[in-house]
């Protein structure tokens, strides 16, 4: 009997040293108190090589846990990361409000230009509602081509388009074998959609498909060659209702950009495709719109003007400007109160140009920070119709060859 | 000294297994009861003499984020929290400035852009008895 005591007391003290020693052998807790939640998280403890991803997003402040969710007490993995929202992206449609959302982060009032998410939510990149509107009206399932379906319902209570709502595209209702292949085949492109294979097409969903530019960054300096995750990639074939890979690899700017059989002007391939259309045409304004011409405004004259006009301008005085805020979140130009900016037709500042003393002009590249310097078309022997604008005019002339 | 036993050896090893589990046993108790995963943030800080702050000084503070203000009325406190998201203000020439959404405050707190829509936070100070100043973050 005391020889079974001697071995248990034995046992139990090995047990007792072993759980010490396992115990020391883990990561020792790193604590962090982001102060907009004031509540401690333990993600540090094994996460303190994440990059932060960006500097609207201090570490200090936001942590981890009040965009990504989780355990914020947990040190275990598995325990952790079990209530992680959309998994490593938290910004997937299907849980941004959660994650992104809040009155004054990015789902708050369209006074104070903080409705981001309704805005991305009703875009075209969102709702795709041009594309399915044509298919249908293109093989006779609707009468016209009124938008009626997007990839998931949405409504639009202050509708400024007459579009105030639309209903979540059900393919199991299209009896139409064309439009079942669409379904099946042509889907891979809206934002929220996982997209295709292939290192050609990777990007994430949600706000993160465009705004992340790499390994948890986020940033509004977006190169072109994150459009083309889904701007660039191949083509719809609308007789098998098929999607075409594009099949070459170019290693020139020039030859990569936008679609290769289109044709281009120096600047549209010198510059990213951000340099030029704006937030409410690539995130949207906020209204459900019918396609994506209903959106995209900005063309050459934006910038150049026409033989009868230069391009519109603004003199910022007020410190309150939206290009001021544009101009913290992507750092590329110094703009100070004063400054005279482009302004496009509908008002927005096209922040990173300045007009120039001597009356031209001066774009720096959002993502490649590289200065340009341009003139306005009046006063040189262009012979354009100032009421023919659409850029394809302006191909005829300045279009590169390729 | 005699012979230790076999029967005395082994309650020696008995005694000692058990004398020793009790105390990694206690040990560990003791970090279990002493853990406190969600403590109460510091809302006390003590700044030293006050007299280290002379009459019309501004100091900026670091921990917590402050700026200690000496005038004629006293000692007086502004947190530098943004009062948007809680991002820690820079000091510029015109006040303080938030560098995660830009907004701007005036040296005496008040909002000059947002998107914050309310004045920095007033802190209470206080001097003690033995002089020294006390900052109050709540």
């Amino acid at each position: 009997m005391k020889k079974i005591l001697t071995f248990a007391s034995g046992l139990l003290f090995l047990s007792l040293v072993f759980v010490s020693w396992m115990n020391s052998r883990g990561p020792k807790p790193v604590k962090l108190v982001p102060s907009l939640s004031d509540q401690p998280e333990y993600c540090i403890t094994c996460h303190a090589d994440v990059p932060e991803i960006s500097a609207s997003h201090p570490i200090e402040t936001f942590g981890c846990v009040s965009c990504h969710g989780g355990e914020r007490l947990a040190l275990d993995a598995d325990l952790a990361h079990s209530t992680m929202r959309g998994g490593a992206n938290p910004s997937d449609l299907s849980v941004v409000e959660a994650s992104c959302g809040g009155s004054n982060c990015h789902s708050g009032s369209e006074a104070d230009d903080r409705h981001h998410i309704q805005r991305v939510t009703t875009s075209i990149q969102s709702t795709y509602a041009g594309a399915i509107a044509n298919i249908r009206f293109t093989f006779g399932a609707q009468s016209d081509l009124t938008p009626l379906f997007g990839i998931n319902a949405i409504t639009d209570e202050n509708t400024q388009t007459g579009i105030a709502s639309l209903l979540a595209f059900d393919l199991s209702s299209e009896a139409n074998p064309s439009i079942q292949k669409f379904g099946e085949n042509c889907l891979t492109c809206h934002i929220n959609a996982t997209p295709r294979e292939g290192e050609d097409y990777a990007r994430q969903t949600g706000c993160a498909a465009c705004h992340s530019t790499g390994q948890h960054t986020f940033s509004t300096a977006i190169p072109y060659t994150q459009c083309n995750a889904c701007h660039n990639r191949g083509n719809y074939d609308l007789r098998t209702m098929t999607f075409t890979e594009r099949a070459d690899h170019p290693t020139q700017r020039m030859d990569d950009y936008y679609q290769p059989i289109a044709q281009f002007t120096q600047c549209e391939y010198t510059l990213d495709c951000v340099d030029c259309h704006t937030r409410s045409e690539v995130m949207g304004d906020g209204d459900i719109h019918a396609s994506q011409k209903d959106i995209q405004y900005v063309q050459c004259k934006t910038c150049h003007g026409t033989l009868t006009e230069l391009p519109l301008t603004k003199t910022l005085t007020d410190s309150n400007d939206i290009a001021f805020m544009m101009v913290l979140l992507d750092p590329v130009v110094d703009l100070k109160l004063g400054d005279t900016i482009i302004i496009t037709e509908k008002g927005e500042p096209l922040w990173n140009t300045r007009v120039l003393p001597n009356g031209t002009y001066e774009l720096i590249g959002k993502a490649t920070k590289q200065y340009f310097t341009f003139r306005p078309v009046m006063g040189t022997a262009c012979e354009q119709n100032p009421d023919e604008q659409e850029s394809h005019y302006c191909h005829e002339c300045h279009a590169v060859e390729r | 000294m005699s012979d230790l036993s076999r029967r005395d050896f082994l309650k020696l090893a008995r005694d000692g297994f058990l004398y020793l589990s009790s105390a990694l046993a206690l040990g560990g108790l003791l970090r279990f009861l002493d853990y406190e995963p969600n403590p109460a943030p510091k809302t006390e800080f003590d700044l030293g003499p006050a007299s280290n702050f002379p009459l019309g000084s501004r100091t900026l503070l670091s921990d917590p984020p402050a700026v200690l203000l000496h005038t004629e009325s006293g000692f007086s406190a502004l947190s530098l929290v943004c009062t948007h998201l809680g991002c820690g203000l820079e000091n510029n020439p015109d006040g303080f400035a938030c560098p995660c959404h830009g907004s701007r405050f005036d040296a005496d707190g008040n909002v000059l852009r947002g998107p914050a829509a309310k004045s920095l936070q007033s802190l209470n100070v206080e001097v003690t008895a033995e002089g020294n100043l006390k900052l109050f973050t709540a």
